[in-house]
Protein backbone atom coordinates (compact mmCIF):
# COMPACT_ATOMS: atom_id res chain seq x y z
CA UNK A 1 0.00 0.00 0.00
CA UNK A 2 1.42 3.54 -0.90
CA UNK A 3 1.56 6.36 1.32
CA UNK A 4 -1.08 8.03 -0.57
CA UNK A 5 -3.22 5.02 0.09
CA UNK A 6 -2.42 4.70 3.41
CA UNK A 7 -3.11 8.51 4.29
CA UNK A 8 -6.66 7.48 2.13
CA UNK A 9 -7.54 4.77 4.52
CA UNK A 10 -6.30 7.04 7.78
CA UNK A 11 -8.75 9.25 6.35
CA UNK A 12 -11.68 7.12 6.15
CA UNK A 13 -11.15 5.35 9.07
CA UNK A 14 -11.05 8.99 10.99
CA UNK A 15 -14.54 9.84 9.00
CA UNK A 16 -15.80 6.84 10.41
CA UNK A 17 -14.75 7.29 13.59
CA UNK A 18 -16.01 10.99 13.93
CA UNK A 19 -19.57 9.55 12.35
CA UNK A 20 -19.90 6.33 14.93
CA UNK A 21 -18.82 9.07 17.67
CA UNK A 22 -21.44 11.41 16.91
CA UNK A 23 -24.15 8.67 16.36
CA UNK A 24 -23.02 8.07 19.81
CA UNK A 25 -23.14 11.55 21.22
CA UNK A 26 -26.66 12.25 19.47
CA UNK A 27 -27.66 8.75 21.05
CA UNK A 28 -27.08 9.92 24.03
CA UNK A 29 -28.26 13.33 23.47
CA UNK A 30 -31.65 12.01 22.99
CA UNK A 31 -32.11 9.63 25.93
CA UNK A 32 -31.03 13.02 27.75
CA UNK A 33 -34.50 15.00 25.90
CA UNK A 34 -36.41 11.57 26.92
CA UNK A 35 -34.69 11.77 30.36
CA UNK A 36 -35.46 15.67 30.75
CA UNK A 37 -39.04 15.03 29.13
CA UNK A 38 -39.95 12.29 31.78
CA UNK A 39 -38.95 14.24 34.81
CA UNK A 40 -40.59 17.61 33.64
CA UNK A 41 -43.61 15.04 33.47
CA UNK A 42 -42.97 13.67 36.38
CA UNK A 43 -42.95 17.53 38.34
CA UNK A 44 -46.18 17.66 36.20
CA UNK A 45 -45.01 20.48 34.80
CA UNK A 46 -44.98 19.36 31.02
CA UNK A 47 -47.52 21.78 30.26
CA UNK A 48 -45.36 24.92 30.85
CA UNK A 49 -43.56 25.23 27.67
CA UNK A 50 -41.79 28.28 27.92
CA UNK A 51 -38.66 29.69 26.40
CA UNK A 52 -35.64 29.97 28.72
CA UNK A 53 -34.35 32.98 29.80
CA UNK A 54 -31.82 32.14 32.27
CA UNK A 55 -28.25 30.48 31.35
CA UNK A 56 -27.30 26.73 33.39
CA UNK A 57 -24.82 28.51 36.29
CA UNK A 58 -27.84 30.59 37.73
CA UNK A 59 -29.74 27.25 38.85
CA UNK A 60 -27.67 26.13 41.85
CA UNK A 61 -27.77 29.35 42.76
CA UNK A 62 -31.26 29.83 42.40
CA UNK A 63 -32.05 26.40 43.85
CA UNK A 64 -30.24 27.35 47.01
CA UNK A 65 -31.97 30.55 47.47
CA UNK A 66 -35.06 28.13 47.33
CA UNK A 67 -33.77 25.87 50.27
CA UNK A 68 -32.74 28.89 52.04
CA UNK A 69 -35.39 30.50 52.25
CA UNK A 70 -37.92 27.69 53.01
CA UNK A 71 -35.51 26.27 55.82
CA UNK A 72 -35.59 29.93 57.19
CA UNK A 73 -39.65 30.07 56.87
CA UNK A 74 -40.12 26.88 58.43
CA UNK A 75 -37.51 27.33 61.09
CA UNK A 76 -38.98 31.12 61.92
CA UNK A 77 -43.05 29.46 62.26
CA UNK A 78 -41.57 26.56 63.82
CA UNK A 79 -39.56 29.03 66.60
CA UNK A 80 -42.57 31.25 66.96
CA UNK A 81 -44.74 28.81 67.78
CA UNK A 82 -42.35 27.76 70.52
CA UNK A 83 -42.47 31.35 71.57
CA UNK A 84 -46.67 31.27 71.21
CA UNK A 85 -47.29 27.87 73.38
CA UNK A 86 -45.68 28.51 76.52
CA UNK A 87 -47.72 31.71 76.74
CA UNK A 88 -51.51 30.01 76.19
CA UNK A 89 -50.46 26.93 78.12
CA UNK A 90 -49.51 29.41 81.35
CA UNK A 91 -52.89 31.25 80.88
CA UNK A 92 -54.82 28.08 80.22
CA UNK A 93 -53.63 26.41 83.46
CA UNK A 94 -54.08 29.71 85.26
CA UNK A 95 -57.14 30.55 83.92
CA UNK A 96 -58.42 26.42 84.61
CA UNK A 97 -56.92 27.11 88.29
CA UNK A 98 -59.04 30.31 89.20
CA UNK A 99 -62.21 28.91 87.75
CA UNK A 100 -61.61 25.89 90.06
CA UNK A 101 -61.25 27.86 93.23
CA UNK A 102 -64.25 30.07 92.36
CA UNK A 103 -66.27 27.17 91.89
CA UNK A 104 -64.93 25.43 95.07
CA UNK A 105 -65.76 28.39 96.60
CA UNK A 106 -69.67 28.63 95.37
CA UNK A 107 -70.29 25.33 96.40
CA UNK A 108 -68.79 25.44 100.51
CA UNK A 109 -69.10 27.95 102.90
CA UNK A 110 -67.29 31.03 102.01
CA UNK A 111 -64.25 32.11 103.72
CA UNK A 112 -64.12 35.71 103.76
CA UNK A 113 -60.09 36.01 103.34
CA UNK A 114 -60.13 33.61 100.99
CA UNK A 115 -62.39 35.09 98.56
CA UNK A 116 -60.32 38.05 98.69
CA UNK A 117 -57.37 36.09 98.42
CA UNK A 118 -58.63 34.31 95.48
CA UNK A 119 -60.12 37.33 94.17
CA UNK A 120 -56.60 39.30 94.20
CA UNK A 121 -55.48 36.17 91.93
CA UNK A 122 -58.21 36.76 89.43
CA UNK A 123 -57.71 40.73 89.43
CA UNK A 124 -53.48 39.59 88.94
CA UNK A 125 -54.42 37.21 86.39
CA UNK A 126 -56.80 39.66 84.42
CA UNK A 127 -54.34 42.25 84.27
CA UNK A 128 -51.47 39.89 82.74
CA UNK A 129 -53.76 39.04 80.08
CA UNK A 130 -53.46 41.81 77.38
CA UNK A 131 -49.95 41.27 77.63
CA UNK A 132 -49.81 37.79 77.38
CA UNK A 133 -52.32 38.07 74.38
CA UNK A 134 -50.03 40.88 72.75
CA UNK A 135 -47.09 38.89 73.22
CA UNK A 136 -49.03 35.71 70.96
CA UNK A 137 -50.16 38.04 68.61
CA UNK A 138 -47.03 38.98 67.94
CA UNK A 139 -45.67 35.93 67.25
CA UNK A 140 -48.99 34.79 64.81
CA UNK A 141 -47.79 38.10 63.00
CA UNK A 142 -44.38 36.25 62.74
CA UNK A 143 -46.04 33.09 61.32
CA UNK A 144 -48.00 35.42 59.19
CA UNK A 145 -44.47 37.17 57.58
CA UNK A 146 -42.55 33.78 57.35
CA UNK A 147 -45.12 33.02 54.43
CA UNK A 148 -43.42 35.66 52.55
CA UNK A 149 -41.08 32.91 51.05
CA UNK A 150 -44.29 31.23 48.70
CA UNK A 151 -43.93 34.49 46.71
CA UNK A 152 -40.44 34.74 46.83
CA UNK A 153 -39.70 30.96 45.55
CA UNK A 154 -42.65 30.76 43.15
CA UNK A 155 -41.20 33.39 41.33
CA UNK A 156 -37.48 31.40 41.24
CA UNK A 157 -39.21 28.10 40.52
CA UNK A 158 -40.50 30.24 37.43
CA UNK A 159 -37.23 30.95 35.90
CA UNK A 160 -35.86 27.64 36.96
CA UNK A 161 -38.75 26.33 34.94
CA UNK A 162 -37.89 28.61 31.95
CA UNK A 163 -34.33 27.34 32.01
CA UNK A 164 -35.27 23.38 32.02
CA UNK A 165 -37.41 23.68 29.00
CA UNK A 166 -35.11 25.90 27.65
CA UNK A 167 -32.24 22.92 28.00
CA UNK A 168 -34.39 20.83 26.63
CA UNK A 169 -35.46 23.20 23.65
CA UNK A 170 -31.51 22.92 22.75
CA UNK A 171 -31.33 19.85 22.88
CA UNK A 172 -34.55 19.27 20.75
CA UNK A 173 -33.01 21.52 18.44
CA UNK A 174 -30.23 19.40 17.93
CA UNK A 175 -31.32 16.30 17.47
CA UNK A 176 -33.29 17.56 14.50
CA UNK A 177 -30.25 18.78 13.05
CA UNK A 178 -28.91 15.65 13.64
CA UNK A 179 -31.37 13.05 11.96
CA UNK A 180 -33.23 15.44 9.35
CA UNK A 181 -32.63 17.26 6.39
CA UNK A 182 -32.10 20.60 6.13
CA UNK A 183 -35.45 20.78 4.05
CA UNK A 184 -37.48 18.41 7.00
CA UNK A 185 -35.71 20.55 9.73
CA UNK A 186 -37.65 23.76 9.15
CA UNK A 187 -40.85 21.62 8.95
CA UNK A 188 -40.03 19.44 11.77
CA UNK A 189 -39.11 22.50 14.47
CA UNK A 190 -42.59 24.23 13.15
CA UNK A 191 -44.38 21.29 13.62
CA UNK A 192 -42.91 21.01 17.78
CA UNK A 193 -42.68 24.78 18.51
CA UNK A 194 -45.30 26.65 16.98
CA UNK A 195 -48.08 24.06 18.45
CA UNK A 196 -46.57 24.73 21.60
CA UNK A 197 -46.82 28.42 21.19
CA UNK A 198 -43.00 28.70 21.14
CA UNK A 199 -41.90 30.78 17.89
CA UNK A 200 -43.62 33.72 17.03
CA UNK A 201 -44.72 34.91 20.30
CA UNK A 202 -41.77 33.97 22.38
CA UNK A 203 -40.84 37.67 23.27
CA UNK A 204 -44.83 38.06 24.26
CA UNK A 205 -44.33 34.68 26.46
CA UNK A 206 -41.11 36.34 27.54
CA UNK A 207 -43.06 39.06 29.51
CA UNK A 208 -45.37 37.01 30.86
CA UNK A 209 -42.78 34.65 32.62
CA UNK A 210 -41.82 37.99 34.80
CA UNK A 211 -46.12 37.34 36.22
CA UNK A 212 -45.34 34.67 38.63
CA UNK A 213 -46.62 30.48 38.50
CA UNK A 214 -48.89 30.30 35.91
CA UNK A 215 -49.31 27.38 34.52
CA UNK A 216 -52.20 27.20 32.08
CA UNK A 217 -53.66 23.70 31.97
CA UNK A 218 -56.18 24.11 29.54
CA UNK A 219 -54.47 25.04 26.72
CA UNK A 220 -55.16 22.47 23.61
CA UNK A 221 -52.15 24.22 22.04
CA UNK A 222 -49.53 23.47 24.70
CA UNK A 223 -50.83 20.01 25.04
CA UNK A 224 -50.82 19.16 21.59
CA UNK A 225 -47.31 20.86 21.38
CA UNK A 226 -45.94 18.48 24.11
CA UNK A 227 -47.55 15.78 22.22
CA UNK A 228 -45.02 16.51 19.73
CA UNK A 229 -42.32 16.54 21.42
CA UNK A 230 -43.11 13.16 22.36
CA UNK A 231 -43.80 11.68 19.32
CA UNK A 232 -40.59 13.06 17.68
CA UNK A 233 -38.39 11.55 20.87
CA UNK A 234 -40.63 8.08 19.54
CA UNK A 235 -39.73 8.75 16.14
CA UNK A 236 -36.21 8.70 16.84
CA UNK A 237 -36.19 5.82 18.94
CA UNK A 238 -35.54 7.56 21.89
CA UNK B 1 -58.96 53.87 58.95
CA UNK B 2 -59.22 53.69 55.16
CA UNK B 3 -60.28 51.26 52.54
CA UNK B 4 -57.75 50.06 51.03
CA UNK B 5 -57.64 47.92 47.51
CA UNK B 6 -54.90 44.69 47.75
CA UNK B 7 -53.46 43.76 44.09
CA UNK B 8 -51.42 41.01 43.70
CA UNK B 9 -51.36 37.38 42.12
CA UNK B 10 -50.10 35.65 45.01
CA UNK B 11 -52.58 34.69 47.07
CA UNK B 12 -49.89 34.55 50.17
CA UNK B 13 -48.79 37.66 49.18
CA UNK B 14 -52.53 39.44 49.78
CA UNK B 15 -53.62 37.92 52.38
CA UNK B 16 -50.08 38.34 54.68
CA UNK B 17 -51.40 42.43 53.49
CA UNK B 18 -54.20 42.37 54.27
CA UNK B 19 -53.85 41.11 57.61
CA UNK B 20 -51.13 43.20 58.14
CA UNK B 21 -53.51 46.34 57.26
CA UNK B 22 -56.72 45.16 58.72
CA UNK B 23 -54.70 45.52 62.26
CA UNK B 24 -54.56 48.98 61.76
CA UNK B 25 -58.72 49.13 61.14
CA UNK B 26 -58.57 49.24 57.71
CA UNK B 27 -60.95 47.90 55.43
CA UNK B 28 -59.24 45.65 52.88
CA UNK B 29 -60.50 44.37 49.61
CA UNK B 30 -58.41 41.91 47.19
CA UNK B 31 -57.66 41.26 43.48
CA UNK B 32 -56.09 38.68 41.92
CA UNK B 33 -54.92 40.79 38.87
CA UNK B 34 -54.95 44.28 37.50
CA UNK B 35 -58.54 43.72 35.30
CA UNK B 36 -60.02 42.15 38.40
CA UNK B 37 -59.10 45.27 40.99
CA UNK B 38 -60.70 47.20 37.85
CA UNK B 39 -64.15 45.87 37.56
CA UNK B 40 -64.46 45.56 41.66
CA UNK B 41 -63.87 49.20 41.49
CA UNK B 42 -67.30 50.74 40.78
CA UNK B 43 -68.37 48.67 44.00
CA UNK B 44 -65.48 49.31 46.61
CA UNK B 45 -64.42 52.73 46.47
CA UNK B 46 -60.83 52.72 47.14
CA UNK B 47 -58.45 55.67 49.50
CA UNK B 48 -55.31 53.47 48.49
CA UNK B 49 -54.06 50.91 46.49
CA UNK B 50 -51.81 48.78 46.90
CA UNK B 51 -50.67 46.91 43.83
CA UNK B 52 -47.85 43.78 43.34
CA UNK B 53 -45.98 45.07 39.99
CA UNK B 54 -45.73 41.50 38.01
CA UNK B 55 -49.06 39.64 37.46
CA UNK B 56 -50.66 38.09 34.69
CA UNK B 57 -52.11 40.38 32.34
CA UNK B 58 -51.95 43.75 33.09
CA UNK B 59 -48.84 44.69 35.57
CA UNK B 60 -48.84 47.25 38.12
CA UNK B 61 -47.62 50.19 36.11
CA UNK B 62 -50.40 49.96 33.73
CA UNK B 63 -52.98 49.22 36.92
CA UNK B 64 -51.87 52.88 37.96
CA UNK B 65 -52.32 54.27 34.34
CA UNK B 66 -55.64 53.37 33.90
CA UNK B 67 -56.91 54.36 37.66
CA UNK B 68 -55.02 57.84 37.01
CA UNK B 69 -57.12 58.47 34.10
CA UNK B 70 -60.94 57.73 35.88
CA UNK B 71 -62.92 60.28 37.73
CA UNK B 72 -61.80 60.08 41.22
CA UNK B 73 -58.65 58.37 40.97
CA UNK B 74 -56.61 60.91 40.06
CA UNK B 75 -55.05 61.89 43.66
CA UNK B 76 -54.88 58.74 45.78
CA UNK B 77 -52.07 57.12 46.89
CA UNK B 78 -51.14 53.99 44.64
CA UNK B 79 -47.92 51.92 45.93
CA UNK B 80 -46.80 49.18 44.36
CA UNK B 81 -45.04 46.36 46.27
CA UNK B 82 -41.92 44.49 44.61
CA UNK B 83 -39.21 42.47 44.36
CA UNK B 84 -38.76 44.85 40.98
CA UNK B 85 -36.90 47.84 42.32
CA UNK B 86 -34.24 48.92 39.31
CA UNK B 87 -34.62 52.55 38.51
CA UNK B 88 -35.89 51.64 35.01
CA UNK B 89 -39.00 50.27 36.53
CA UNK B 90 -39.23 52.93 39.34
CA UNK B 91 -38.80 55.69 36.56
CA UNK B 92 -41.54 54.13 34.85
CA UNK B 93 -44.12 54.12 37.33
CA UNK B 94 -43.15 57.73 38.58
CA UNK B 95 -44.43 58.81 35.11
CA UNK B 96 -47.55 56.18 35.69
CA UNK B 97 -48.52 58.07 39.00
CA UNK B 98 -47.36 55.49 41.30
CA UNK B 99 -47.04 57.38 44.62
CA UNK B 100 -44.04 54.95 46.21
CA UNK B 101 -42.70 51.83 46.10
CA UNK B 102 -42.32 48.98 48.56
CA UNK B 103 -40.00 46.26 48.26
CA UNK B 104 -40.26 42.72 48.97
CA UNK B 105 -40.29 41.03 50.87
CA UNK B 106 -41.74 43.75 53.44
CA UNK B 107 -41.40 44.75 56.50
CA UNK B 108 -45.58 44.94 58.81
CA UNK B 109 -44.54 47.79 60.22
CA UNK B 110 -42.70 49.31 57.78
CA UNK B 111 -45.67 49.01 55.28
CA UNK B 112 -47.98 49.79 58.62
CA UNK B 113 -46.27 53.30 58.47
CA UNK B 114 -46.07 53.90 54.88
CA UNK B 115 -49.62 53.53 54.89
CA UNK B 116 -50.23 55.93 57.72
CA UNK B 117 -47.82 58.49 55.86
CA UNK B 118 -49.37 58.56 52.10
CA UNK B 119 -52.72 58.19 53.60
CA UNK B 120 -52.33 61.61 55.66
Amino acid sequence: MTTAELNATAAKTARFDTIAGSDEVVGRIGNLVRTLRESVKALGLDQAVEKAAEVIPDARGRLSYIATMTEEAAERTLNAVDRAQPLQDEMERRSKGLADEWERLFQSPVDEAEVQALALDTRAFLADVPEKAQATNRELLEIVMAQDFQDLTGQVIKKLMELIIGVEHQLLDLLVDSHYSEEERESIRRRIYEQANMGADAEIRDASLMNGPQIDTTGDDVVSGQDQVDDLLDELGF
Amino acid sequence: MARILVVDDSVTLRHMVAHVLRKDGHEIVEAACAEDALTQLPDFVPELVLTDMYMPGLDGICLAEHLRAMPGYRSIPILVLSTDSSPDVKQRGRGSGVTGWISKPFDPVMLQGIVQKVLH
